[in-house]
C-alpha cells in the first residue's frame, strides 16, 4: 500500500469511528433509521444518585463482640435483614453491598424520589436480638471487682461529703436543713430524712446497731458516720416508745448513697451466646392461660437456633438466661430444663398491643449484631436534575469557548483540534454508555465525574497546543509544512506523555484512597486523559495528514500569523 | 527580547509576601473544615408556597401580598435559627441561598437529632422540601481525614519520584537534583497560596473544606508540575545547543520566552473550562473547581516567573562561591 493509500484508509477509519461514537452518544442522529435508533438507544449512561436523585445510607456493623470466624456470617445475616427491609419498600433498583473492614459497613444506595426517612425508620426499628448466659463464677467475680473499682472514686466523694455534713452538724448546723439539702435516701427524701417508728431488727444491721445500742438520748445524733450497703448515714434519734420486745424508735437520718456493683448486675453477669436474631424463624403472641392472663411473645428458632438453644439450656440449668432486645434486658428466666423444641417465650409485662408490636418487629427480621447509621447522602430528585442540567451547560459552554479560542489562536489547526475535541466528547459519552454493556464495570457518572470530564476537555487540547506550538517553531526554522507537522508531532510527544503521567499519578492515588466524590472525579479524569491523548495525537495527526497539502502551503496565513 | 529573569527581584517579593501571608493565616485562622472532616450534617431545604386553592384566607403575609401577590417569603436565617434553637445543635450555621433555599450545617450529630431537625423545619408554613441531606458520622469523618492525609503523603512521594525521573538526563551546568528542588519549591508555593486563599474564603465567606478539596490539591500538583518541567526541559535543550559563551541567565530567559505561549495557552484552556464550571456548574462542584482554578493560575505564574528564576539565583550563588 502506498503511503497515500495508507493515510486514506486511516482517515476512513477515523470517520467511521466518529460516526459510531456520535451515534452512540446521541442516538437521535439516527432517528430516521428506527432499527438502528432502537438498538443504540438502549445503552444509557448510568447516572449517580447525585444526578438522578436518591439516597445512600451507610451502616456500621458492630462485630466487636462476635468471634472472629463468625463475623462474616453475622454481617451477611445483617445484610439479609436490611435487604428484606429495602425490598419491602417495593424497589428493585436499590443496591445493597457490604464493605469489609473494621468495622464492616453495609451500604444501601437507593435511587429515586422517595425520602430516605421512611427506610431509615424502618431499619431503625429493626430489633437487635441476642440471648445471653451467665458468666462463670470467676469471671463474674472479676467483673464485679472491676465494677467496684470503677465506682470507687464516686463513692469516696460521697463519703467525704457525708463526713463534711457530719462536721457541720457538730459545729451546730441545723439537722433538718442539712437533711433537706443532702439526704439521698429516696424513701425519706421528702420528709427531711425522718423515718417511721422501727423495732430492733427492722433496719440494716449497722444502722440498727447504732440506733438501738448507741446509747443515744432523744434528740441526740450518733457521733460517727454509719456505713451500710446503701451508703453513709448520719443518724439522729428523735423519739422512743415501748420496752423490751416492743421498744420502738423514731429516727431521722441523712444518707449519702453509695453504688455497688450489685446494682449493675445485669451489666456484668451476662455474656453473649451464639443465639441471635439470625436464628429466628417465627414469632407469635401467646397467653399463659386462656384469655385473661398476660401476653407473651413466643420465639421459634430455625434448625441451628434450636440446637444452640438446647445447648444453652443444658449448660445453664438452674441459672438465668437473659434475652436482650436492642441492648436492653427484657427477660431473664431461670432455666428449669433443657429445651430441645427450639422455642422460647419472652415474658416482659407486655400489654397485648406491645406484644403484637414486638412480634411484628421480630417477624420482619431481627439483627444478630447492632448496626448504626454513620453516613447519609440524600439528594432530592429535583436537585439532581438541576445539577445535571447545570453541569451539562457548563460542559457545553466550556467546550464551545475552548473551541473558539483554539480556532482564533491556531486558525486551521485549531479548527481541526476542535473537531477532535468534539470526537473526544462523543467517544467519552460512548464509553460511559458502553461500559455497562461490554464489561461488568459500568461507569457511574456523578457530578464529580462530570467535573472531571469537563476538566479533561480543557486538558485534552493541551496536547494540541504543545504540538501546534512546536509546528510553528519548526516552520519558523524554515521547514516546509509537511515536515514541520511530522516534526511537531514527533518532538511534542515526550512533553505530552510526561505531562499526562503526572496527572495520571495523582489520579491513581485519588482512585486508590478516595471514596465517593473524589473517586468519581479521578476515574473519569484518568479515562479522559488517556482517551484524549489518543484523539489529540493520533486522530489530529491522521486528519492533518489526510487534508493538508499543497493548497494550504500556499495559504500559510491559515496556520501562522504573517511576520 | 523581554528580560523576565532580570526582573526576578519583583516576583520574588510578590511570591514571598503571598507565601508568608498564607502560612501566617493558615497558622492563625486555619482552614474551615466541613462535615467531611468534622462529622456532622448538612441540610439543604427549599421552602415554597403550599399549593392551596385560590382565595384561601391566608393573610399572615399581607404586606408581601400587596407588593407581589405570588411572592412567597421563605423563613429567614434568623427564623430558622430560632426554630431549631431548643435542639442545642453544635456550631450551627444557617445560610440563605437562592430560590428560597436555606442551608443548615451543624457538627457531631446522630440520626435521631437529624430527625428532630427535619420535624422542626416541617413546622414552617408552606412546602418544605429536603433537597439534600448529607450526614457524616464520626467514624466516617475520621476515615476521610486519614484518607486525605494518606493521599497527600502518597502524592508527595509520587510527584517527587516523578520529578526525579523527569530530570534524570539533566546535569550541566547545575545538578539535576537542583532542578528537582526548584520544581518542588514551585509546587509548594502553588499549594500554600491556594490554601491561603481558602483560609480567606473560609474566614470571610464561610467556604468549608471537604474531602473534594484534597482531590483538588492533588490535581493541582499533577497539573502544575508539568509547566515547570516543560520550561526546565527547554532550558536543558537550549543548554545543549548553546555555545558556552552565552550566559546561563540569558539561556534561561530565552527558554522561558520560547515556552511562554504554550505555558499560557495550555493553562488558558483549562482555566476556561474551570471558569465555566465555577459560573454555571452549580453549588456542589463550584468550590472544588475554584480550588483547581486558583492552583492552576498560581501554578502557571510560578512556573514562568519563579521556578526558572530560582535556577538562575542558585546558579549565581554557586558561581560566586567558585
Amino acid at each position: 500500500m502506498s503511503i497515500q493509500n495508507k493515510i486514506r484508509l486511516k482517515f476512513a477509519l477515523v470517520i467511521l469511528l466518529t460516526i459510531t461514537s456520535i451515534t452512540i452518544a446521541y442516538p437521535k442522529t439516527v432517528k430516521f433509521i428506527p432499527p438502528v435508533f432502537e438498538f443504540v438507544n438502549k445503552a444509557k449512561i448510568n447516572l449517580g444518585l447525585d444526578l438522578q436523585g436518591g439516597y445512600r445510607l451507610e451502616y456500621e456493623v458492630d462485630t466487636s463482640k462476635v468471634e472472629e470466624d463468625k463475623k462474616e456470617d453475622a454481617v451477611q445475616a445483617a445484610q439479609d435483614v436490611l435487604e428484606r427491609k429495602v425490598n419491602a419498600t417495593g424497589t428493585s433498583e436499590a443496591l445493597i453491598q457490604t464493605v469489609a473492614g473494621t468495622p464492616p459497613r453495609i451500604i444501601i444506595e437507593y435511587p429515586g424520589a422517595k425520602s430516605a426517612e421512611d427506610l431509615k425508620s424502618l431499619i431503625k426499628e429493626t430489633p437487635y436480638l441476642i440471648f445471653k448466659e451467665e458468666k462463670n463464677e470467676e469471671e463474674q467475680k472479676a467483673e464485679k471487682q472491676k465494677f467496684n473499682e470503677l465506682l470507687a472514686p464516686n463513692n469516696e466523694k460521697s463519703r467525704q461529703s457525708a463526713a463534711e455534713t457530719l462536721q457541720k452538724i457538730k459545729e451546730g448546723g441545723d439537722f433538718n436543713a442539712l437533711a433537706k439539702e443532702f439526704n439521698q435516701d429516696p424513701g425519706s427524701k421528702d420528709k427531711d430524712g425522718v423515718l417511721d417508728f422501727v423495732k430492733k431488727g427492722d433496719l440494716v444491721p449497722q444502722f440498727d446497731e447504732a440506733l438501738f445500742n448507741g446509747n443515744l438520748k432523744n434528740g441526740e445524733y450518733y457521733p460517727e458516720l454509719v456505713e451500710t450497703d446503701y451508703g453513709w448515714h448520719i443518724i439522729k434519734k428523735l423519739e422512743e416508745k415501748g420496752e423490751g420486745e416492743n421498744r420502738e424508735i423514731k429516727a431521722q437520718h441523712i444518707l449519702l448513697s453509695k453504688q455497688t456493683a450489685e446494682m449493675y448486675r445485669d451489666y456484668w453477669i451476662y455474656k453473649d451466646t451464639e443465639l441471635t436474631g439470625k436464628n429466628l424463624k417465627d414469632t407469635a403472641v401467646v397467653f399463659t392461660d386462656q384469655g385473661v392472663s398476660e401476653p407473651q411473645v413466643q420465639l421459634k428458632f430455625d434448625g441451628d437456633g434450636a440446637r444452640i438453644f438446647a445447648e444453652i439450656t443444658k449448660r445453664n440449668m438452674g441459672k438465668q438466661v437473659a434475652i436482650y432486645l436492642d441492648d436492653e434486658i427484657i427477660s431473664a428466666p431461670t432455666v428449669q430444663a433443657e429445651i430441645t423444641a427450639g422455642e422460647a417465650v419472652i415474658t416482659g409485662n407486655f400489654t397485648v398491643d406491645e406484644a403484637k408490636e414486638l412480634k411484628r418487629r421480630l417477624n420482619e427480621g431481627a439483627l444478630p449484631v447492632p448496626i448504626k447509621l454513620v453516613s447519609q447522602q440524600s439528594i432530592g430528585a429535583s436537585l439532581g436534575k438541576v445539577s445535571l442540567e447545570k453541569s451539562l451547560k457548563a460542559g457545553v459552554a466550556g467546550l464551545a469557548i475552548v473551541g473558539i479560542f483554539m480556532i482564533l489562536y491556531y486558525r486551521f489547526f485549531g479548527f481541526i483540534a476542535t473537531i477532535a475535541l468534539f470526537i473526544y466528547s462523543a467517544m467519552m459519552i460512548s464509553v460511559f454508555k458502553l461500559s455497562g454493556v461490554v464489561s461488568d464495570w459500568p461507569i457511574t457518572l456523578t457530578l464529580s465525574g462530570i467535573a472531571g470530564f469537563i476538566l479533561s476537555i480543557g486538558m485534552a487540547v493541551d496536547a494540541n497546543v504543545l504540538i501546534f506550538e512546536r509546528i510553528k517553531e519548526e516552520l519558523r526554522d524554515g521547514r516546509n509544512l509537511g515536515s514541520a507537522i511530522n516534526e511537531g508531532f514527533r518532538r511534542a510527544w515526550s512533553s505530552i506523555r510526561d505531562g499526562n503521567y503526572s496527572t495520571i499519578i495523582t489520579s491513581m492515588i485519588l482512585i486508590w484512597v478516595g471514596t465517593g466524590f473524589v473517586k468519581g472525579f479521578a476515574v473519569i479524569l484518568t479515562i479522559g486523559v488517556v482517551l484524549s491523548m489518543f484523539t489529540a495525537i493520533v486522530l489530529v495527526k491522521i486528519i492533518l495528514q489526510a487534508i493538508v497539502g499543497e493548497w494550504i502551503s500556499k495559504r500559510l496565513w491559515l496556520v501562522v500569523r504573517k511576520k | 527580547m523581554i528580560n523576565i529573569i532580570g526582573k526576578r527581584k519583583y516576583t520574588y517579593i510578590v511570591s514571598s509576601i503571598l507565601v508568608v501571608a498564607s502560612v501566617f493565616i493558615l497558622f492563625f485562622w486555619g482552614l474551615k473544615l466541613g462535615i467531611d472532616f468534622k462529622g456532622g450534617t448538612l441540610m439543604e431545604v427549599k421552602f415554597s408556597q403550599e399549593e392551596t386553592p385560590e382565595g384561601t384566607p391566608e393573610n399572615n403575609f399581607s404586606e408581601e401580598k400587596q407588593n407581589e401577590p405570588k411572592e412567597f417569603k421563605s423563613p429567614s436565617r434568623e427564623e430558622v435559627q430560632e426554630k431549631v434553637k431548643d435542639l442545642g445543635l453544635t456550631s450551627l450555621n444557617v445560610q440563605e441561598s437562592q430560590d428560597n433555599v436555606v442551608i443548615l450545617r451543624y457538627i457531631g450529630s446522630d440520626e435521631d437529632l437529624n430527625q428532630k431537625v427535619v420535624e422542626k423545619l416541617n413546622e414552617f408554613e408552606g412546602n418544605v422540601e429536603m433537597l439534600r441531606v448529607d450526614f457524616i458520622g464520626a467514624s466516617i469523618s475520621k476515615q476521610l481525614k486519614q484518607n486525605a492525609i494518606l493521599a497527600i503523603i502518597l502524592a508527595i512521594i509520587g510527584i517527587a519520584l516523578y520529578i526525579a525521573w523527569s530530570f534524570r538526563k539533566i546535569s550541566h551546568p547545575i545538578a539535576s537534583w537542583q532542578y528537582g528542588i526548584g520544581a518542588i519549591i514551585a509546587l509548594a508555593h502553588d499549594i500554600i497560596i491556594t490554601l491561603g486563599i481558602f483560609v480567606l474564603l473560609g474566614k470571610f465567606f464561610n467556604v468549608e473544606i471537604e474531602a473534594s478539596f484534597v482531590a483538588a490539591l492533588l490535581t493541582i500538583l499533577g497539573y502544575s508540575v508539568n509547566d515547570t518541567i516543560v520550561v526546565y526541559d527547554r532550558i536543558r535543550e537550549n543548554l545543549i545547543k548553546s555555545d558556552r559563551k552565552e550566559g546561563f541567565e540569558s539561556i534561561v530567559n530565552k527558554s522561558i520566552i520560547e515556552t511562554i505561549a504554550r505555558s499560557i495557552n495550555t493553562s488558558l484552556t483549562v482555566v476556561i473550562v474551570l471558569v465555566t464550571i465555577v459560573l454555571f456548574g452549580g453549588e456542589s462542584i463550584k468550590y472544588f473547581s475554584l480550588a483547581i482554578l486558583i492552583g492552576v493560575l498560581v501554578g502557571t505564574y510560578s512556573s514562568i516567573f519563579v521556578a526558572s528564576a530560582l535556577m538562575v539565583s542558585n546558579y549565581n550563588i554557586e558561581y560566586k562561591r567558585k
